[in-house]
């Protein structure tokens, strides 16, 4: 029997042990098991150092959320400098939203486009070198590919920075280019998988887009589309002349992944297994004793384990309404538009089948190495699977700037200057704060886009 | 001896694989990287369009019926661009704009130049310069046809393939009577694919 015990005494479970491993594998001396075992402690050490991209993404995610936007800027520009090439892609985007939020539209487009670019580059493309490291290595030794929601939104977000830099030519393009992909990504989900993935913030801003260039028929169909999911979200009519604000505000955090890992140490001593694992959630290792382990050579250092994989976590909110404050009047509270925590949680869920197949198989060929490569191939392979078992880690990366809802809000306004702001209440209906006040002039006959990025 | 040029013979491939490489690109040869808007697009629709203009005969019947004098023209601000791409398009039409002129077809009024003449005009008339060599105000002369148009595209994106459709259509109007006295397309179809593999 293998029994399980916390350090703390208390028995766990137990299962059958296998039959007794055969004997004769072991060929290495008392002072190379020596050594080896340093290593075997000393990875270990160096695996607790490894940080994920949600954890060195946390500085610049807190400025973000605080509104602190310069020091965001600041401190996304410095992880850029030192990201590796599978990462700069989605610190590109970490940092245009960043500074469309600053109010840097010229900038903003800048980070969105190189991004935009790469991302299409390598899209449906195959890299051997980077299947070889993420079977072996990690999963997140692979250039980012945004989900499609996201790459829905780097066209979305780049039409709203035209349009707030006041170039109507540039997000008619953009706007052109959101629908495109709307297309490409969308058009071929099944209508349960279509309403969960949809991206009704990119096609109500195309539908307005439309609106305001006079192209009323094709907003039509697109504000057709977004009142499928949000009915309440479509406006009465599409007018081209009537003078508005439009006010789109983003609310709480993205959902961040987390890295969720099984790691553990088996040795064989004197034809019984012993060794330590831990679980993800859990306080304190488990202590594994008794039996052995048929087919597995674990006579010299052990065998180092690990199975990690990402874990979506939503992330609490300040605020989850906002009523929009014009010219001193509360107006009226925005409208739920786009739900993009919600899409992100499914678009993972439909990709964690894969995702955890290829952490199995990344266990099994470390396990491998550490085992019955290691007799064959000798003490490298041994050390390099412990070494990869020790710092694996989930690949966490997702757009972390973008919010967890956008609502929108549009109103008839007279021509002229005018003050905005919103103000923000809990669940409970508790005042949170407010966002910070701007200023708009409204011509007659147009529209005019004001854009809040959310508090968290 | 063997191990010298062994030597000699590594070094030289690793050094051959530094430094930067530069070569020039015959535009006229120049053919698209992939199925967006490209420079060489942009020579297949001047070559088209001249070629257009020159077969209408708008601009020889012009200087026939005004007594040899060219026509008056001026380019529209930018094309209309209703792409899925941001495209400099007012480089078509200045491409198109250097071609008449080159081939003597016609005169254009710089609609980019107005402000700046018009402060050089201003600054001349006041006493610093000399009164009797300066440029006159009033002889500004407005022009008779206006050079626009659209580019539009539908894009398909398959996979690794995208197939793109672009089409260009230009026309000359004359501004007195908003009747158009030339216009033409130039559109082609083009399909890219990515390759499978990447480094």
């Amino acid at each position: 029997m293998i029994f399980f015990r916390t350090p703390s005494g208390a028995r766990c479970g137990g299962r059958q042990a296998a039959p007794p491993a055969a004997p004769g594998h072991g060929h290495i001396t008392p002072g190379c098991r020596h050594i080896r075992k340093i290593l075997v402690f000393a990875v270990l050490v160096t695996a607790a150092g490894c940080s994920t991209y949600t954890s060195k993404m946390e500085i610049s995610r807190d400025f973000y959320y605080a509104g602190e936007y310069e020091q965001a800027i600041g401190s996304l520009t410095a992880l850029i400098k030192d990201a590796s090439d599978n990462d700069v892609c989605l610190y590109l985007l970490e940092r245009g939203k960043t500074r469309l939020a600053w109010g840097d539209y010229d900038s903003a487009i800048v980070d969105f486009q190189e991004a935009e670019k790469r991302v299409h580059e390598i899209e449906g493309t195959f890299s051997v070198s980077e299947f070889i490291k993420t079977s072996l290595v990690s999963a997140g030794k692979m250039e980012y590919q945004p989900e499609s929601h996201e790459k829905i939104l780097i066209n979305a977000y780049l039409l709203l920075a035209y349009q707030m830099k006041g170039d109507f030519e540039g997000a008619k393009v953009e706007r052109n280019r959101t629908v495109a992909r709307l297309e490409q990504y969308t058009d071929a989900l099944s209508q349960e998988d279509w309403e969960k993935l949809d991206v009704p913030f990119a096609r109500y801003l195309a539908a307005l887009l439309y609106e305001m260039e006079g192209l009323t028929d094709d907003a039509r169909i697109e504000y057709d589309e977004v009142a499928k999911l949000r009915p309440e979200a479509r406006p009465a009519s599409e007018n081209p002349n009537l003078t508005e604000v439009v006010v789109f505000a983003e609310m709480g955090r993205a959902p961040l992944k987390i890295s969720r890992e099984v790691k553990g140490y088996f040795n064989d001593t004197d034809g019984n297994l012993f060794g330590f694992f831990t679980l993800p959630g859990a306080s304190e290792p488990m202590m594994v004793s008794g039996g052995a382990v048929s087919g597995l050579s674990m006579k010299n250092s052990g065998v180092v384990f690990s199975f990690a994989f990402p874990e979506y976590v939503r992330q609490p909110r300040i605020a989850s309404s906002c009523r929009v404050v014009i010219d001193s009047l509360e107006a009226a509270p925005v409208k739920a538009l786009d739900n993009i925590e919600e899409t992100a949680m499914e678009s993972f869920k439909k990709r964690i089948g894969m995702i955890l197949l290829k952490s199995a198989l990344r266990t099994y060929l470390r396990t491998l190495a550490q085992t019955k490569l290691d007799d064959k191939a000798g003490g490298l392979i041994d050390i390099l699977g412990k070494f990869y078992s020790a710092v694996e880690t989930a690949d966490t990366r997702s757009w972390q700037t973008l919010p967890a809802e956008i609502g929108v809000f549009r109103m008839e306004c007279p021509p002229g200057e005018h003050e905005v702001f919103l103000n923000y209440y809990d669940e409970g209906g508790v005042p949170a704060g407010c966002s910070r006040k701007v200023r708009f002039t409204v011509v007659e006959g147009k529209k005019e886009i004001i854009y809040f990025p959310g508090p968290s | 001896m063997k191990r010298i040029l062994l030597l000699v013979l590594v070094c030289v491939l690793a050094v051959s694989g530094c430094g930067k490489k530069t070569r020039v690109i015959d535009l006229e040869t120049d053919v698209a990287e992939d199925a967006d808007f490209s420079s060489a697009d942009l020579f297949t629709i001047t070559e088209g369009m001249i070629n257009s203009i020159k077969a209408n005969g708008f601009y020889q019947l012009y200087a026939a019926q005004h007594g040899g004098e060219k026509p008056v023209m001026l380019l529209a601000e930018s094309l209309i661009n209703k792409t899925d791409e941001h495209i400099d398009t007012r480089l078509v039409l200045e491409k198109i704009r250097t071609q008449m002129m080159k081939e003597n077809m016609a005169q254009f009024v710089d609609d980019q130049a107005f402000d700046m003449a018009l402060e050089q005009l201003n600054m001349q008339a006041t006493d610093l310069y000399d009164n009797a060599k300066a440029a006159k105000l009033g002889n500004f002369v407005g022009a008779k046809y206006i050079l626009r148009g659209s580019i539009s595209n539908l894009r398909k994106q398959d996979g690794r393939e995208t197939i793109n459709y672009m089409n260009v259509t230009l026309d000359i109007f004359e501004v007195e009577t908003l009747l158009m006295k030339w216009t033409d397309e130039v559109e082609y179809k083009r399909a890219s694919t990515k390759g499978k593999v990447r480094r």
